[in-house]
């Protein structure tokens, strides 16, 4: 799945989350379900998490997941696999939840595009899901 | 009676005026961050590093 394809399921399945964005791990845009100046403002805070979460610790790197929680609402950041996605959501979210389908949703942005099925519903080879 | 019930309600909505006005939302503001080695640690409202989150956070709660 694409990383188009997992925020827009993200966008679907889950109606605590507001804008969300995937950054590799440089902090370049991958996607975004925001306008682009507001995606450019969730990247930007994101990165400024981390660095702030690190410097509490060992360093960015380490960080895994930083959410603030505001009267105004909250804000999720969440790394994996040098990936990093980060969403706002209204106040008072379900915190693990939210979590959960983030984390989810980065998942299922990092996995390969599924085969097509080929019409006739022909059973694949074993050549056909061998890996490498 | 009636002074008594006067007085109850007097109360109740100094309680509840006090309660909106004072009782408001940092008890419900805090940060939480988890780290790959499994710590994790919280920042409760008060915390000057809980500030500086705070401020990055609102950058992008902006409405």
């Amino acid at each position: 799945m694409d990383v188009a394809q997992a925020l827009a399921d993200l966008a679907e399945l889950s109606s605590q989350i507001g804008p969300a964005v995937i950054l590799d791990a440089e902090g370049t845009l991958l996607g975004s379900t925001a306008e682009a100046d507001r995606a450019d403002e969730l990247a930007r805070a994101a990165q400024d998490l981390l660095a702030a979460a690190g410097e509490l610790h060992s360093g960015p790197d380490e960080v895994t997941r930083v959410e603030v929680e505001l009267a105004e609402g909250a804000l999720f950041v969440l790394r994996e696999g040098g990936r990093t996605i980060a969403a706002t959501t209204g106040p008072r979210p379900t915190a693990g939840l939210v979590a959960y389908d983030l984390r989810t949703c980065l998942q299922g942005a990092d996995e390969p595009p599924r085969q097509k099925r080929r019409a006739g519903g022909r059973k694949p080879k074993d050549e056909d899901v061998r890996t490498t | 009676v009636r002074r008594l019930l006067r007085f109850v309600l007097l109360v109740a909505l100094a309680v509840w005026a006090w309660r909106l006005l004072f009782g408001r939302t940092d008890a419900q503001e805090r940060a939480g961050v988890s780290y790959a080695d499994g710590s994790s640690l919280v920042l409760e409202a008060g915390m000057p590093e809980f500030a500086r989150f705070a401020a990055i956070a609102r950058t992008a709660l902006r409405p």
